[in-house]
């Protein structure tokens, strides 16, 4: 069939080209005002998030149980009160091994009531049978391969290049994916909000250049925080790495966690 | 042979398929947060979002810039790694405008870290408050220098 191609059929041509491309811009404003309206925040920029590398230490040797971390954390991210908790201090009392039990120690007792924040009622068994006990913070170990952000649904939450592990409020639907993901028990449902929540190293502090609010207030400073990609003079954390043997919690799962901690014993997971 | 012509319904079909894809792109592209792939599979802007917040603790870098004397004396003792806010309470607004006080907190605060534990590492100072004294904390250590007695 041999192809007609009148003066009118080839202007209507190019005048829906003509419009075609003239649509287009067009299209793109109207998506742009659309997202305005319905998806756009706002927030002022100013921190540029590719040129941090945040890690977090732990020394358990210093820490002393006070519990003011818990309760700085709290106050600092408006956690709800009740059990929950994105910092807490565990207690860990290695009792004496029972005479001929043929084992070098006893079966260790792990507590943390309300995380710890009031401090610790005397241990459930008398100071003269216990033969070690410490306390260990727990918060966040911040992985490299994070499994709660793997099995989240919908994009909430993520590894920000800087290395903090974040939760999108507006995004979480509150599935509870990740707090089941989480190896480590670092997340929980709002129960107001209804959506996870976990430690955010305190972004809005750190994004400021100051310091998270449990680093900022633990009084042997246990807890020491800095950027890999900006040293300071005498950098806190490559003193720590260098006076201390590090290691991290559960490495068999393979998470690589960026939270390393200093004295820790062998039943600490 | 006869042309080979699509059936009606399978053009009806084929065409409701192509519209309801249609919408979706379309609907996707519009609802999609620009920022959503800045950075990777999330909204770039829950980052910005996130650090909006107001700190609560001022930090002891706040407190540095009046009380600079203060701090020094205290990094001369062994209460040096202390932060102000660890005793005086939240201090933020303090901060702001000091016409607003800080929490003072009184000598019990002392034993929130200085009760004896088994618990608590050896190297760190701890009694046993019913055999060491039954007064107050200050009545014998200064908290700024605690070596020091008043």
């Amino acid at each position: 069939m041999k192809q007609q191609f009148s003066r009118r059929s080839v202007l209507a041509r190019i005048g829906a080209a003509m419009a075609g491309l003239l649509a287009a811009p067009a299209a793109r404003a109207a998506k742009t005002a659309v997202q305005k309206v319905f998806v756009s925040s706002g927030a002022a920029k100013g921190y540029d998030v590719m040129k941090h590398k945040w890690l977090m230490c732990v020394d358990a040797n210093k820490c002393i149980g006070c519990g003011l971390c818990a309760e700085a954390c709290k106050k600092e991210n408006n956690v709800p009160e009740g059990p929950y908790f994105r910092t807490w201090i565990e207690r860990y009392v290695i009792p004496k091994p029972k005479p001929g039990s043929g084992e070098t120690r006893g079966e260790p007792i792990v507590d943390s009531p309300n995380g710890g924040m009031h401090g610790f009622p005397p241990a459930a068994i008398p100071p003269s049978e216990i033969e070690h006990s410490f306390f260990v913070p727990k918060l966040c170990n911040l992985c490299e391969h994070s499994p709660c952000t793997q099995v989240c649904p919908v994009g909430a939450t993520f590894d920000a290049p800087d290395g903090a592990v974040l939760i999108d409020p507006k995004y979480c639907i509150g599935c509870g994916f990740c707090i089941q993901a989480c190896p480590y028990g670092c997340r929980f449902l709002n129960p107001f909000t209804k959506t996870a929540e976990k430690c955010t190293l305190c972004y809005h502090r750190i994004t400021r250049g100051l310091k998270p609010a449990c680093v900022e207030i633990c009084p042997t400073q246990a807890r020491i925080f800095g950027d890999l990609n900006n040293p300071v003079p005498d950098d806190p954390l490559q003193k720590f790495c260098d006076q201390n043997l590090v290691q991290v919690l559960k490495p068999h799962l393979g998470t690589e966690p960026r939270v390393l901690y200093a004295g820790l014993d062998k039943e600490v997971r | 042979m006869r042309p080979f012509k699509l059936p009606p319904q399978i053009l009806r079909l084929i065409l409701l398929t192509l519209g309801i894809v249609g919408s979706y792109l379309v609907a996707r592209a519009m609802l999609t947060p620009p920022s959503f792939h800045e950075y990777g599979w999330y909204r770039g802007e829950a980052l910005e979002e996130l650090s909006a917040r107001t700190p609560v603790f001022a930090g002891k870098k706040a407190c540095e810039e009046c009380h600079s004397d203060i701090l020094q004396k205290l990094g001369q003792f062994e209460h040096k790694t202390l932060s102000c806010e660890a005793c005086h309470g939240v201090s933020r607004e303090h901060a702001d405008n000091n016409d607003i006080l800080p929490v003072k907190l009184t000598g019990s605060h002392c034993l929130r870290c200085h009760e004896a534990n088994p618990s608590r590492p050896k190297w760190f100072k701890q009694i046993v408050v019913r055999e060491h004294y039954t007064g107050k904390c200050s009545e014998c250590h200064v908290p700024h220098a605690p070596n020091q007695t008043p």
